[in-house]
């Protein structure tokens, strides 16, 4: 049976059902990337390392459930602050050392960051599958006959108010202006005053704080282990690179895109083509438009 | 680098991996018998090695109780296997410092390949408990072993249980079946699907309606393979899932209200994992996944001997560990235990009548641990029909014993599987 046959009221049903998974998917898709676009942004560092703080929220949900029976829900405002200092303490130890250095050394210094968090993951609570099972773990809501998964409209949910707050905060805040200075021009920000290690600190703090926030959010559909960020990261990536570099609601619309690209390709020609697909388009995008779909001209050698 | 700091390495590395000047060199003497034992007991592997060891301990135990192996105490020199490249050095390891002339091992088919390929290549005797990559035994290799069926074993066992378990309770014949086949895409996974769709088809005349492979560690989203799989109709979906990926298509195919009549797994992985179990309680009810036996298994079923052995075996597994045996004590303690029948009868390490007495050995189902027989291949591989093999189903957060039915005090349960939240 061709499943690109006529259509019919079935054929519209699918359809319907495979642009609810597309919206749901990017919806997850953004709200991962958001920190990353934020970090990559202003401060024109590849954080090797997002998809471990992802793992780490996770794992902060997992055990939250597991020991005291705290829905996600709940853990996702305690993961706020406490990845925000997660985020600070790595900063200080780890990155304020590479900020200055080459992109080869920041590379280096994020995929080691990445391997030990990995392993530490390992070590500390070992390398089975673990998963939460909070009660409204697929409860779905219906509306004709598509479903949604309830878990995933929530974080679809969060991943566009969060966009916007942050959107909203680098435009208007003095804290955003001061950020968005320093991206475009470190030496310039110095000397207007702007204290550029502070903004860094707050830059990674905030990225890491909604990634871990996303982590506790993804937590209940995603089976939990110490490489479960991996699942996510190069995905992120190319929604970054599709979205423009620093680009909120670039990484939005990338995150729609790449979901559109993998749901169409996994529904007409099978799974195992979605990567083929959306890292063609990656490439694409690279070749033809560096600054990214929806970002500036010459934005990609910002800072650099 | 300099050379001193190149030398303080190499002589670091020499010293960690076993050649310091305490390691033990040459057999012992008179009066014990050493084999080697690899298993992954560090890094990522090393839950299942682990539990690997604990099994072939307790069997060497068993098997010291009887009067050791020809005639001496059975004892091991054990060694490490992380990653390929440890599992062939420490191979070499146990040959040229243990002096072993017999080596098992190792738990994961990524292991198995490069220990198995060094110990031909000293004529010493590889036994392999676990390891199930279907080229193993493809490789014209001299002296090697596997006790355990392969992964074209465990489709082949699918499609037994599809055809003639299934399909009846269905009143369907199995020509009348329609079958969708779905796999993560690693050796293991292609291995038993390729060999199942190949019997599914050629014997029994089934219906295919789609094949799909995927990579399980970038898989986010279910749904469009689900909503394909709607249209295609499947009374079965013949599933090789890894972890994640079982977990998601199960509870997204429950979103989807995708119904279909049974799901069939092999192997302890996805489906046939306790944290399937953990992820899905009673929402797991009907997965069937094959596997050894487990909790309804029937020591009546088995030969008188193999009823004895089982019986110590699951008794001092149970004693050790406080649980029923898993899959892995029961790979490598049924591993072991055929080792020593071996060696009963060749009465020597000598390769070649080693090896006469390993292709004289005829015995039929339930002569042995797991309910096992034996009769070996001329490329050293135990037949798929002597390894028996059960059919597990998820009931109500536990994996039990349902097939086939002589085996096991209980029965499969919702079959055809009916609406997903009938099954109770």
């Amino acid at each position: 049976m061709d499943p690109a046959r006529r259509l019919g009221p079935a054929q519209i049903d699918v359809l319907a059902q495979l642009a609810v998974a597309t919206v749901l998917l990017g919806g997850i898709y953004a709200l991962i990337a958001v920190g990353l676009t934020l970090i990559f942004g202003i401060m024109r560092v590849v954080n090797f390392a997002h998809g471990e703080f992802l793992m780490l929220g996770m794992y902060l949900a997992f055990w939250a459930f597991a020991l005291y029976a705290v829905d996600p829900y709940v853990v996702v405002l305690i993961s706020i602050p406490v990845f925000f200092v997660v985020g600070l303490v790595t900063y200080v130890l780890v990155m304020r050392g590479v900020i200055q250095a080459s992109h080869n050394v920041q590379i280096f210094t994020t995929v080691g960051l990445s391997v030990v968090l990995q392993n530490v993951a390992l070590v500390a609570w070992a390398g089975d599958f673990r998963f939460v099972r909070p009660w409204h773990l697929s409860t779905v809501i219906r509306a004709g006959s598509t479903t949604f998964n309830l878990s995933q409209v929530v974080a679809f949910l969060i991943a566009v108010g969060l966009t916007v707050a942050l959107v909203a905060f680098m435009k208007w805040t003095h804290a955003g202006r001061v950020m968005r200075a320093t991206a475009q021009d470190r030496d310039a920000a110095t000397l207007m005053g702007i204290d550029t290690d502070r903004v860094y600190r707050l830059t990674f703090a905030i990225g890491i704080a909604a990634v871990g926030a996303a982590g506790v959010l993804v937590a209940p559909l995603y089976a939990i282990y110490p490489t479960a960020g991996l699942q996510f990261v190069l995905l992120a990536y190319v929604v970054v690179v599709l979205g423009g570099l620093g680009d909120m609601f670039g990484a939005m619309l990338g995150s729609f895109i790449v979901a559109a690209v993998e749901v169409a390709g996994s529904y007409l020609f099978g799974t195992a083509w979605k990567e083929i697909f959306y890292f063609i388009l990656f490439i694409l995008v690279l070749v033809f438009r560096p600054a990214g779909l929806f970002g500036q001209r010459g934005a990609e050698t910002l800072g650099v | 680098m300099s050379r001193v700091a190149l030398g303080i390495i190499v002589a670091t590395l020499a010293i960690l991996l076993g050649g310091g000047p305490d390691a033990v060199r040459g057999q012992a003497p008179t009066g014990e018998y050493k084999i080697g034992v690899l298993e992954p007991l560090t890094g990522n592997l090393a839950f299942e090695g682990k539990r690997h060891m604990e099994g072939l301990e307790v069997v060497r135990d068993l098997i010291n109780e009887r009067g050791g192996v020809m005639g001496k105490k059975l004892v091991f020199a054990v060694a490490d296997a992380t990653d390929p490249t440890a599992a062939a050095s420490e191979a070499n390891r146990l040959i040229t410092r243990e002096g072993v002339k017999i080596i098992t091992g190792t738990f994961s088919s990524r292991l198995c390949g490069a220990a198995s390929e060094v110990a031909a290549r000293h004529k010493v005797i590889y036994w392999e408990s676990s390891c199930v990559d279907p080229r193993f035994n493809k490789r014209d290799l001299k002296y090697v072993y596997r006790t355990e069926i392969d992964a074209t074993g465990f489709g082949w066992y699918n499609i037994e249980f599809i055809a003639k378990h299934l399909a009846p309770r269905f009143n369907l014949k199995p020509n009348q079946l329609k079958v969708a086949f779905l796999s993560e895409d690693s050796s293991y996974g292609q291995g038993v699907t390729e060999s199942a769709r190949q019997r599914a088809k050629t014997e029994f005349g089934m219906q295919e309606v789609m094949l799909e492979y995927y990579n399980w560690t970038t898989l986010n989203d279910m749904t469009p393979t689900i909503l394909k799989m709607k249209q295609l109709n499947p009374d079965v979906v013949h599933h090789i899932g890894f972890g994640n990926d079982a977990v998601l298509f199960w509870r997204q195919s429950k979103e989807q209200n995708f119904l279909f009549k049974a799901l069939v797994h092999a192997g302890a992985t996805g489906y046939g994992g306790a944290d399937f179990g953990k992820a899905l309680g009673n929402d797991a009810n009907g997965v069937f996944a094959l596997l050894e036996p487990g909790p309804g298994f029937r020591l009546e079923a088995l030969r008188p001997e193999g009823q004895q052995i089982e019986k110590a075996f699951r008794d001092a597994i149970q004693k050790r560990t406080g649980t029923y045996p898993f899959g892995a004590h029961q790979l490598a303690g049924a591993g072991l235990w055929l080792l020593k029948l071996v060696l009963d009868r060749a009465k020597t390490d000598d390769p070649e009548k080693f090896n006469a007495a390993v292709m004289s050995l005829d015995m039929p189902v339930g002569s042995m641990i797991n309910g096992w027989g034996v009769k070996f291949s001329e490329v050293g591989q135990n037949a798929n029909d002597r390894v028996q093999h059960y059919m597990l189903q998820w009931q109500n957060g536990q994996l039990v014993t349902v097939w086939p039915e002589e085996f096991t005090t209980l029965r499969a349960k919702w079959i055809p599987l009916g609406a997903w939240d009938q099954r109770k």
